[in-house]
């Protein structure tokens, strides 16, 4: 099993008021997997989020990587497992602005302390399997929206995680360029990465082979598509 | 967890691996040049004013010490106004002359070596149509030679048959012999000084010059015709040297006595007259300098201090405008450490870059200094090695604080952050 949460609340403290923005969430999900979390802003599935890409940990409760009680881990070695196993592809792209694609492209191979010999070689690989080859040295404000996300996809694939983790990924595009971008999923879900995408988009969500359906912090359904 | 000092040192030696913390601090720099610029001020100032203060120091320092070399170390020289004077000099204008009497006295003293009483005056000189204005024209006897250190190029000093027989003999200083014998052998010439023939017997060698001020601008007499040509109502100077194996303190205790009671100052009475060393005019340098360095390092702290407080903020504000960077490197893999370190590197370069425009402006400073006014300078490798080592640690000590606090942000939170 690559992803287990059991029994998983996360509470935050409003004042003196603790609010629940998950309440007893269990779940698992198997390596090569393509789930959709979907729910209603305020649901919980950015909390449900930022959980399993350890960006957050859980108040209660458990969650296992791979084998590993991540809710027990520090900052740093929450970085490890996110540099290792987490990709992440956000709705507003979120790429270093004074950085070109190839640099941004390049980042999580430094964090991840690759050698500077093999990082070219696999920044160019990514660069070319999304599609984005010759734009390598242009800026993001060079870019296309399209464009920006193909460099985000690469920066999330270059460690070659575990888990991708995409945050409303059409979110800022338009429906073409969206469908553009659910292609290139589809084809990373057929090779075999395993795929959490979140979304409040039911034909966005159906692009997935699983949708786990959240209300009010807890999970209202859990389906095969 | 780890300390956070290994935690920094670690995320240091792995960030330095990488030029890319290195140029895209260098980018986030110049995106706000002016803001970087201002901030750098205070690290300019600092370290600007810590290495042309060094240089015109270590210049002064190396010009004095070859000059006390010239002239002899264990002079004493006996005259009415002491050679460093502090406060008001009124005083000193109704002091008894000192006469050659005094001189003859001092001689006989047994801890006294030898002794060259001499006078001075300034006069114009001329030969052959080339004029000196105001030169210094010193009337002494043989001794003078050697307590005074100099050292004769051609010809010969003023010698005991000169001043017995009031010879109108001269010895000739370097820039003498230069400006009114460019060409020809000044030996056995006459030169005119003050109106008076004189023939030259000897040309000294070049004493050099000391803030400026040529050692070299003078001619010497015999004091014997030097009284009787300008006048024997002047104020006489007594140069001695101890006697073999008596000390510097001894000698000079013999002669106080000696000129106290000649003069008839009255027991409890300070001296009224003054008995200077070489000693009096280094602690006198040395205190001159002493306030340099004092008000130097007033300088430089207060500057580095503003200009790391500035540092600070800009680095605060860098911090919290690029939150959402933050966040977003987190993410994607940076542990705390390489945070701290990408903002600490950003810091250090931004004093570093201060660092070097203070340095470059500093030896700017020195070199103009050196150029326009007499002052001597020079420019060590100390001065600069130490001006970029304070900015360094100012970048290093200013930017701790917010690297800190940049690497402590929690990436949901730097996420979110708008």
């Amino acid at each position: 099993m690559l992803i287990e949460l059991r029994d998983m609340f996360k509470t935050y403290e409003v004042g003196t008021q603790q609010v629940h923005a998950l309440r007893d969430i269990s779940f698992s999900i198997e390596e090569g997997e393509y789930v959709a979390i979907m729910g209603p802003s305020g649901s919980g599935k950015s909390t449900l989020m930022n959980i399993v890409g350890c960006l957050d940990t859980p108040t209660e409760g458990s969650y296992l990587l791979k084998g590993t009680e991540v809710a027990a881990l520090d900052d740093d070695e929450l970085a490890e497992i996110r540099s290792a196993e987490i990709g992440f592809v956000f709705q507003t792209f979120n790429l270093l602005p004074r950085m070109t694609a190839f640099q941004n492209v390049e980042l999580p191979l430094i964090y991840g302390r690759a050698a500077r010999q093999t990082r070219a070689e696999r920044v160019w690989e990514t660069m070319d399997a999304v599609g984005l080859g010759e734009r390598a040295h242009h800026r993001p404000n060079e870019l296309s929206g399209g464009q920006r996300q193909r460099v985000a996809i690469a920066r999330a694939l270059i460690n070659r995680p575990s888990i991708i983790l995409a945050d409303e990924p059409t979110g800022n595009l338009d429906s073409v360029t969206g469908e553009e971008i659910m292609q290139i999923f589809r084809g990373l879900s057929d090779a075999g990465n395993t795929i959490i995408l979140v979304t409040h988009e039911q034909y966005i969500a159906e692009h997935a082979s699983r949708i786990v359906k959240l209300l009010d912090g807890r999970i209202a359904s859990d389906t095969m598509t | 967890m780890s300390v956070p000092g290994t935690e920094i040192r670690q995320g240091i030696a792995k960030a330095m691996e990488f030029r890319e913390t290195l140029l895209s601090s260098i980018r986030t720099l110049r995106s706000h040049k002016m803001r970087s610029l201002l901030t750098m001020l205070g690290i300019v100032i600092g370290t600007g004013s810590l290495v042309s203060v060094m240089s015109l120091i270590a210049g002064l320092n190396s010009s004095v010490s070859a000059q006390f070399q010239s002239v002899g170390t264990d002079i004493i020289s006996v005259s009415r106004y002491p050679w460093v004077q502090m406060g008001n000099s009124d005083e000193f204008r109704d002091r008894k002359h000192i006469t050659l009497e005094d001189a003859a006295a001092v001689g006989r003293l047994r801890s006294v070596g030898l002794v060259a009483a001499n006078i001075h005056t300034r006069r114009h000189l001329a030969y052959d149509g080339r004029v000196m204005k105001y030169t210094l024209v010193t009337g002494s006897t043989a001794e003078y030679e050697i307590i005074d250190n100099y050292l004769v190029e051609e010809g010969r000093f003023i010698t005991d048959l000169d001043v017995e027989r009031r010879r109108q003999s001269v010895v000739i200083g370097a820039d003498v012999a230069g400006e009114l014998f460019p060409v020809r052998d000044p030996l056995g010439k006459d030169v005119r000084v003050g109106g008076r023939r004189f023939t030259v017997v000897g040309v000294l060698k070049s004493k050099g010059d000391i803030f400026g001020e040529s050692l070299d601008d003078l001619v010497i007499i015999p004091i014997t015709t030097f009284q009787k040509a300008y006048g024997s109502r002047r104020s006489v100077v007594i140069d001695c040297s101890p006697a073999e194996g008596v000390s510097v303190e001894r000698t000079m205790d013999d002669i106080r006595q000696v000129m106290r009671a000649r003069r008839r100052v009255p027991r409890g009475e300070p001296d009224d007259f003054a008995i200077n060393t070489q000693e009096d005019l280094m602690s006198a340098y040395n205190s001159l300098t002493g306030v340099l360095y004092f008000a130097m390092t007033g300088i430089v702290g207060l500057a580095l201090l503003v200009g790391g407080i500035g540092v600070m903020n800009v680095m605060l504000v860098s911090v919290a405008e690029r939150t959402r960077e933050i966040g977003v490197r987190k993410a994607i893999g940076a542990r705390r450490g390489d945070i701290t370190a990408q903002f600490l590197i950003e810091s250090i370069i931004l004093t570093g870059i201060g660092g070097a425009m203070g340095i470059a402006g500093g030896v700017g400073i020195a070199l103009l200094v050196k150029a326009v006014t007499p002052l001597p300078a020079e420019v060590t490798v100390g001065a600069v090695a130490l001006a970029a080592a304070f900015a360094g640690i100012t970048g290093v000590a200013f930017g701790v604080y917010p690297a800190h606090r940049a690497g402590k942000l929690r990436p949901i939170e730097a996420l979110r952050y708008e």
